[in-house]
């Protein structure tokens, strides 16, 4: 039976979808933006631009001095913050119903007259700021850059998922004011935005706030390119290893995956949380409670837009065991899987574990105008919290098991193994 | 330059007529924490329940008070793995059954230790609520802690140290404990054990461990979500009712003594570092001084978001910076004010100048503006922050470990209306003296010399 969340929609004539989610629990309205441009557009010596400029968005506007969109909406009970992914961007603040109007305001402010504030010195600020989170969150950190290996061995070269959104050193400090003019020109207009609204509020209010403050802005936004050609299964593994200074050996299995949002994106995420997601994971029973060669394993499947996902289990091995032994033992149980498909107790086992995570994500009011604007901005779809579970609950066991066999073959894979330098006291 | 400047004057020229007005912020409506029913099974066992409509994922905790200080000295992080190996085995079903018993019912079930406690936590859909409370209860009454989980479980402890050791932030958190606390002071070692501590845990000590600690009396259970049509005492009586140990030793809590020699810098050596972790701390506030909700705030005016005092400096300004984070964390008794981040390799003696620099400046006072963004941004988050059964349920648990009820929430929201400015100076005065404890992760060869030239204390370096 579908979830009966309650979705409107209302488009303006500028272009910006606006959906309302009434919800009067709590006497607050989560403002949520996305804005269908991610690093898959960025270009070749301008990686990590997107997110770049998802940090230039705080540092004022016309109307908003630099830093004011942080200060003043948290002095108002806001919580806010902004996300940029290989697919979109997302700008977001929980406010008290009072101050709704505020954040709207603020946000037309940025998405529609940005350019008034945009200098060097806060170009040149941010790019500072970005290159410490990048520091922070993948150089200084052992396995730090395991995914944007993986990234790079699973997509060709110029294919839009090939790099990461954080991007490299090189290409953060090559972006210019005059990049920002364009980025913003090409990409950001209510054209290519989606405004979600959850909360305390109705339909008729929600629609005639942004009408307000967005209504006059102009559908500047080019159009935007259609979804490139999806991709198939690697057609031979690919391999790299990095001897480093780690804790512990640690492997990372990748696989392209089906494009999100299909029965068989959906049934190939279902096969790799009951291969390695789960408590009862076959590698996690395998490897971890039995044999006892790894420590730890997960699973974890990211929907795309751009005719390929991705799905990768990470594995870590445990001391004194051999990290090939770990990657043999997992390929056996992928031919395995691939072979027998799921049985009944793991069919039933990952949708009602799906089914848990789903509900609860969708417990919060800034967490549910994230999976509204979301699958509204890529798939077109606002309603698509509401059926996910009924969608999810129709594919088979054959579907999961075939979606196995054509995308978890141990010959379409990609392995990054971290092994520990020789001779390297733990 | 000129070209740029010149493209944004003209776009302001073209669209400056639709100009719309700032608009005004009405006062929000007016809102309360969850109210609880309360109740007490014969066991004394505490039973509080939230009815929160619309949240349809049902959250339990079960909360147990279990001090730090009763595990064995030579034993020290049992009370970890023993809360990891609760479900790894009970008397009616090997640790595979119960796992699959877990998720096909979409039971996420965990537990954790904390310095007050065990606190059991599980998420179910409502409509198995049922077989998730049979389910804990087995985990919590009857695990059979089997030799080869037990094992295994202290090996994965060991491989977690290692992890924690290679990440800056969590070696700079230990190496923290130890300079900080007095060496004598459970608090100085970490909660999950050390290397030799770890793997001297048998299956033996943990029964006995679990037997003495794990008991009813004095422990609360927590039931947050959409209630409606459910009977939670019966639901929670079926479960529990029957739970009867004897009570647990009681000890009286006291504040961990602070190291003689903890006003210092320790530099942990990691070369190549491209980043320098900085820990500072000095002591703060338990829950239960005399107006705890000016801390809060003092977390926020400090170091709670990009304007901020420290990351108006260090990452607006700056640009050394990711973001660097303060805030009072309360003890049992006692507690520690901690300010904690990383910044660029290069910048890491003009980085912890100005850090310190601005934590001591703060003892000058604090505007009425920043204090009355402060104040609004705790009081006007409340209703949001406390929104889910998740929010409320570890709220109550962890209040529950202190001997606190979520009134402490709601009285502290309500005394958010008396801190001005004021209360906010002599809040920070009571504890910030000036004696900082400070750790810095980081290429020692390049910058300790340069830590040691701020003339902020004696500096340590050793190996990360």
């Amino acid at each position: 039976m579908p979830l009966d969340y309650q979705i409107a929609e209302h488009t303006l004539d500028n272009g910006l979808r606006v959906i309302v989610s009434e919800d009067h629990s709590v006497p607050n309205v989560t403002v949520d933006l996305w804005v269908n441009v991610g690093s898959r557009h960025e270009v070749e010596g301008r990686t990590g631009f997107a997110h770049l400029f998802e940090h230039l968005m705080f540092q004022g506007s016309r109307n908003v001095a630099s830093g004011e969109h942080f200060s003043a909406l948290m002095a108002a009970g806001g919580r806010l913050n902004a996300t940029t992914w290989f697919d979109r961007t997302n700008y977001f603040e929980t406010m008290p119903r009072g101050a709704m109007e505020l954040a709207l305001w603020m946000e037309a402010d940025r998405h529609g007259h940005l350019l008034d504030a945009v200098n060097q010195e806060n170009l040149d600020n941010q790019r500072d700021v970005v290159k410490e989170e990048k520091r922070q969150r993948y150089d200084n950190v052992p396995y730090g850059n395991a995914l944007i290996d993986v990234y790079a061995a699973i997509f060709p070269k110029d294919h839009p998922y090939h790099h990461a959104t954080i991007g490299s050193m090189e290409d953060l400090d090559a972006a210019s004011v005059q990049d920002v003019h364009e980025f913003f020109r090409r990409y950001y207009g209510p054209n290519n935005t989606v405004l979600t609204l959850v909360g305390d509020l109705t339909p008729d209010e929600g629609f005639a706030a942004a009408e307000r403050y967005f209504g006059p802005l102009g559908p500047t936004a080019a159009a935007s390119r259609g979804p490139v050609a999806p991709l198939a299964p690697l057609s031979e593994p690919q391999r790299i290893e990095h001897h480093e200074d780690v804790p512990s050996d640690r492997l990372y299995v990748a696989f392209r995956l089906p494009v999100d949002d299909c029965a068989e994106f959906f049934a190939s995420s279902l096969a790799m949380d009951i291969i390695g997601g789960l408590a009862t994971s076959r590698l996690y029973q395998r490897l971890a409670r039995r044999e006892q060669i790894a420590n730890g394993v997960s699973a974890h499947a990211m929907g795309f837009v751009d005719g390929v996902s991705l799905g990768f289990i990470s594995i870590d091995v445990a001391d004194g065991c051999s990290a090939e032994d770990v990657e043999t033992a997992a390929c056996e149980e992928l031919v395995r899987f691939a072979a027998e498909g799921p049985t009944e107790i793991e069919m039933e086992s990952v949708l009602a574990q799906t089914e848990r995570g789903w509900l609860s994500s969708l417990a919060s009011q800034e967490e549910r105008a994230d999976h509204i604007c979301h699958h509204a901005t890529l798939q077109g779809d606002s309603g698509y919290i509401n059926t996910f579970l009924d969608r999810l609950g129709e594919v088979t066991a054959a579907q999961v098991q075939q979606a196995a066999a054509r995308w978890l073959r141990p010959e379409s894979r990609a392995v990054l193994a971290y092994l520990k330098q020789e001779g390297d006291a733990s | 330059m000129t070209q740029q400047e010149g493209v944004a004057q003209q776009e302001g020229v073209a669209q400056s007529e639709s100009v719309i007005e700032r608009p005004e912020v009405s006062a929000p409506e007016p809102w309360s924490f969850p109210e609880p029913q309360w109740s007490a099974m014969a066991n004394g066992l505490g039973v509080v329940s939230y009815d929160i409509p619309g949240q349809y994922v049902i959250s339990v905790r079960l909360a147990v008070p279990m001090p730090l200080e009763r595990e064995p000295r030579e034993r020290e992080g049992i009370a970890t793995i023993m809360a990891r190996t609760l479900d790894e085995g009970t008397a009616r079903h090997t640790a595979e059954e119960f796992a699959e018993l877990l998720e096909r019912k979409g039971i996420a079930l965990g537990a954790g230790v904390s310095e007050s406690g065990l606190i059991v936590d599980l998420d179910v859909p409502k409509r198995n609520l049922t077989e998730a409370l049979d389910l804990l209860s087995q985990a919590v009454r009857e695990p059979a802690f089997p030799a080869n989980e037990v094992s295994r479980h202290v090996k994965v402890r060991l491989a977690e140290i290692d992890q924690e050791r290679a990440q800056p932030g969590q070696r700079a958190a230990i190496e923290f404990i130890a300079t900080y606390f007095d060496p004598d002071e459970r608090a100085s070692r970490p909660t999950a054990g050390t290397k030799t501590t770890v793997s001297a845990i048998t299956p033996q000590d943990l029964v006995a461990f679990h037997a003495a600690n794990v008991v009813p009396s004095g422990a609360t259970i927590v039931v947050a979500g959409d209630l409606s049509d459910l009977d939670v005492v019966s639901e929670v009586e079926r479960a529990l009712g029957s739970w009867s140990e004897a009570p647990a030793e009681v000890l009286e809590p006291r504040e961990a003594a602070r190291a003689t020699d903890a006003a210092r810098i320790v530099f942990l050596d990691r070369p190549g570092s491209v980043q320098t972790e900085f820990y500072v701390g000095c002591p703060g506030p338990d829950r239960g001084v005399e107006g705890w909700a000016a801390y809060p705030v003092l977390g926020f005016v400090v170091g709670g978001s990009p304007n901020a005092r420290v990351d108006a400096v260090l990452r607006e300004d700056k640009g050394f910076t990711y973001g660097i984070r303060s805030g009072f964390r309360p003890r049992r008794r006692g507690g520690m004010f901690l300010t904690s981040g990383s910044v660029r390799a290069d910048a890491t003696v003009e980085a912890l100048g100005l850090l310190l620099d601005i934590l001591d400046k703060a003892r000058e006072g604090f505007t009425e503006e920043e204090t009355r963004a402060g104040v609004d941004f705790i009081g006007k988050t409340a209703p949001g922050r406390y929104a889910t059964a998740d929010a409320v349920a570890e709220e109550a648990a962890v209040l529950s470990l202190e001997g606190l009820t979520t009134e402490f929430t709601t009285a502290n929201l309500r005394a958010l209306a008396d801190v001005d400015a004021a209360a906010l100076s002599t809040a920070y005065d009571r504890f910030v003296t000036g004696e900082w404890t400070v750790i810095v992760v980081g290429d020692a060869s390049l910058y300790a010399e340069g830590v040691g030239g701020l003339r902020r204390g004696e500096v340590t370096v050793i190996p990360a």
